[in-house]
């Protein structure tokens, strides 16, 4: 059944860049499917962990940079420089994890902030190597695993392959939050201290969260520098943790697929709203503020309510047919 | 040239004191970690800006921290005590809302172009200190950091409001059993706290240009300096905004490579040494 559902969204994903006819709706569709992986990177720390990442950009933009570098200077090929540095980026995440989620609530927040500012500072001097405030051209070799490049810089296939990725991302992220690392992880969540006192190891679970939560975001940031063929320091900047963070919230993340629903909302406001008014930023501030303090949950969290509420409405129905028969 | 750096560093410690002060009162009493800080900062300074071609700057220095700290009690009563029995991160996610609302109304404004206030005539002499020629603006800009410091610390420290002030900060619950009304104290505090916000964006408006994004650093290295000293602790936040002064400062001449991130790394290492800053919870 489970099984059956995603293969349900993957002929949704597949289908869908034909059903659309306009060439800007898809590239916004790609576009804010990228942000989404990032999104839901932001989103699994504060599922998981209940913490704030200010700084989720650093690890967007590091992965466009380091694959660039590995395929500049050490010539490696597409495929081994993603996974290299995919692998690199858990490490040290998980290392850094170790050390900043023992930093509670807001103060981790603020650590955050500090070390996605110190990483943009650190590539925006950095003329020589990272080319300063200009970024990096990639070039990219003419098939990436095994696909010809061309398809990942046209929308609608990239579109199926990022579609394809996010798939997989939540397909694995699901089944490991439903194990048993998922009850410890929510378990410290709720209540560190409790967790410890019924003998459970706080700091590795939280560690791990960390770096998963990097990782997903340097997959987005892999898929985006692949999609536009460049990387610059303005990906690093805080004001892009902080567009992450509005969509996770927006999307909210009780459910998975939360914080991908937010960054399509997002990208659909700033389009559409962007369009009618310059203000769409004071807009977007003012549905953030709406749905923090009236849902949540974000709008996946309304969407079920609202399902529930049908089901129970039908179940209703059926009591009653019920007991007029009885 | 030594002098001159150590006198950089402290206007631009006077600025941040100002402006992280208020930030570290809000939240000192109301849990609060105010992302709208840096953009109450760049509302003052265009109000200031308003003001300054109106009437004169003095008004401005004046008039500006008084609408902002009606700005304040207004936000205290519309935004944080209702949201009060909310976990901290929701209600920061709604000052980080507050941020895009204000910082787009200002372009509504004040338009998305860049203005400045220019330096009171009074003070726009230079004069000789140390051997070097100081303008007289940044001297008074570290008067007027030390001045309102020195207030606010008499402020808390005889008055009885300011005694309410401290007493609701180490124990809201007990203090209000005693028969303070600490949601005035608390509404009091958080106009204070915007009214700092607004002072500072009015004292740097004429050594800066203003643009609706001139909050987001100042927002950031208020951070810092609240964080360094110490969340909510005022004493703390005195001696990291010198600090970091300093550091900004020295570096840019001596280390200019690294002078933007120095800051961030002390954060760091503060943190990571102490989780909970130079002051621990002391207030």
């Amino acid at each position: 059944m489970l099984h059956f559902k995603y293969l349900l969204w993957l002929a949704v994903g597949v289908l869908l860049p034909q059903l659309v006819g306009s060439a800007t709706l898809m590239s916004l569709l790609t576009q804010s499917l990228i942000y989404a992986l990032f999104a839901l990177g932001v989103g699994i720390l504060l599922r998981q962990c209940g913490l704030v990442s200010f700084g989720h950009a650093a690890f967007f933009g590091i992965s466009g940079y380091s694959v660039a570098l590995l395929m500049r200077d050490l010539e490696l090929g597409a495929a081994s420089a993603i996974v290299l540095t995919l692998v690199a980026l858990a490490i040290v995440a998980f290392l850094l994890g170790l050390v900043v989620s023992r930093i509670p609530g807001i103060a981790f927040g603020m650590l955050t902030l500090a070390i996605g500012q110190t990483v943009y500072l650190s590539a925006l001097k950095s003329r020589e190597t990272l080319g300063g405030a200009d970024g990096l051209n990639i070039n990219w070799p003419s098939s990436i695993f095994g696909l010809d490049v061309r398809l990942f810089y046209d929308p609608a296939s990239m579109f199926v392959i990022s579609w394809v990725v996010m798939l997989v991302t939540i397909y694995l992220l699901d089944r490991l939050f439903r194990s048993r690392f998922g009850s410890i992880t929510s378990a410290i969540r709720d209540n560190e201290e409790r967790a410890r006192f019924i003998g459970l190891h706080v700091m590795l679970p939280k560690a791990v969260v960390y770096a998963l939560s990097a990782v997903v975001s340097g997959l987005a940031g892999v898929l985006s520098a692949i999609y536009t063929g460049f990387i610059s320091p303005e990906t690093l900047h805080w004001s892009v943790s902080g567009t992450a963070l509005i969509m996770t919230i927006l999307g909210g993340v009780r459910y998975l697929w939360g914080p991908i629903l937010g960054a399509i909302f997002y990208f659909f406001v700033k389009e559409y709203v962007g369009e009618l008014t310059d203000y769409w930023m004071a807009m977007l501030g003012a549905v953030v503020i709406f749905i923090v303090v009236f849902a949540p949950n974000g709008v996946s969290g309304l969407l079920m309510q609202l399902q529930e509420r049908r089901q129970k409405r039908k179940q209703d129905v059926i009591v009653r047919r019920m007991e007029v028969r009885s | 040239m030594l002098g001159i750096s150590i006198f950089n560093g402290l206007v631009y410690g006077s600025l941040l004191i100002i402006c992280a002060s208020g930030l570290a009162m809000i939240y000192g009493l109301r849990r609060v970690v105010n992302f709208a800080h840096g953009a109450l900062y760049m509302l003052g300074a265009y109000i200031g800006y308003t003001l300054s071609l109106y009437l004169n700057i003095w008004f401005a220095l004046l008039l500006a921290p008084l609408a902002m700290g009606m700005i304040g009690v207004l936000l205290d009563k519309a935004v944080f005590r209702p949201l009060q029995e909310r976990d901290p991160l929701s209600v920061l996610l709604v000052t980080f809302g507050l941020l895009l609302v204000i910082e787009d109304l200002v372009r509504a404004f004040w338009g998305r172009g860049s203005l400045s206030i220019e330096v009171p005539a009074l003070l726009a002499d230079s004069i000789e200190l140390f051997g070097n020629p100081t303008p007289l603006y940044r001297l008074a800009v570290i008067g007027l950091g030390v001045g309102s410091m020195v207030l606010i610390w008499a402020w808390l420290r005889f008055s009885r409001t300011g005694l309410y002030v401290r007493a609701a900060s180490t124990d809201p619950l007990t203090t209000a059993m005693m028969g303070v009304n600490t949601e005035r104290v608390n509404a009091l505090v958080v106009g204070v706290g915007t009214a700092l916000a607004g002072l500072a964006g009015v004292a740097a408006a004429p050594m800066l240009s203003l643009a609706p994004s001139m909050g987001a650093d100042v927002l950031v290295d208020s951070f810092v300096v609240v964080v360094i000293g110490g969340l909510g602790s005022l004493g703390g936040a005195l001696i990291s905004a010198i600090l970091l002064g300093q550091v900004q400062s020295f570096g840019t001449i001596y280390l200019p490579g690294l002078s933007a991130v120095l800051p961030f790394l002390m954060m760091i290492a503060i943190l990571i040494w102490r989780p909970s800053g130079l002051a621990g919870n002391r207030v």
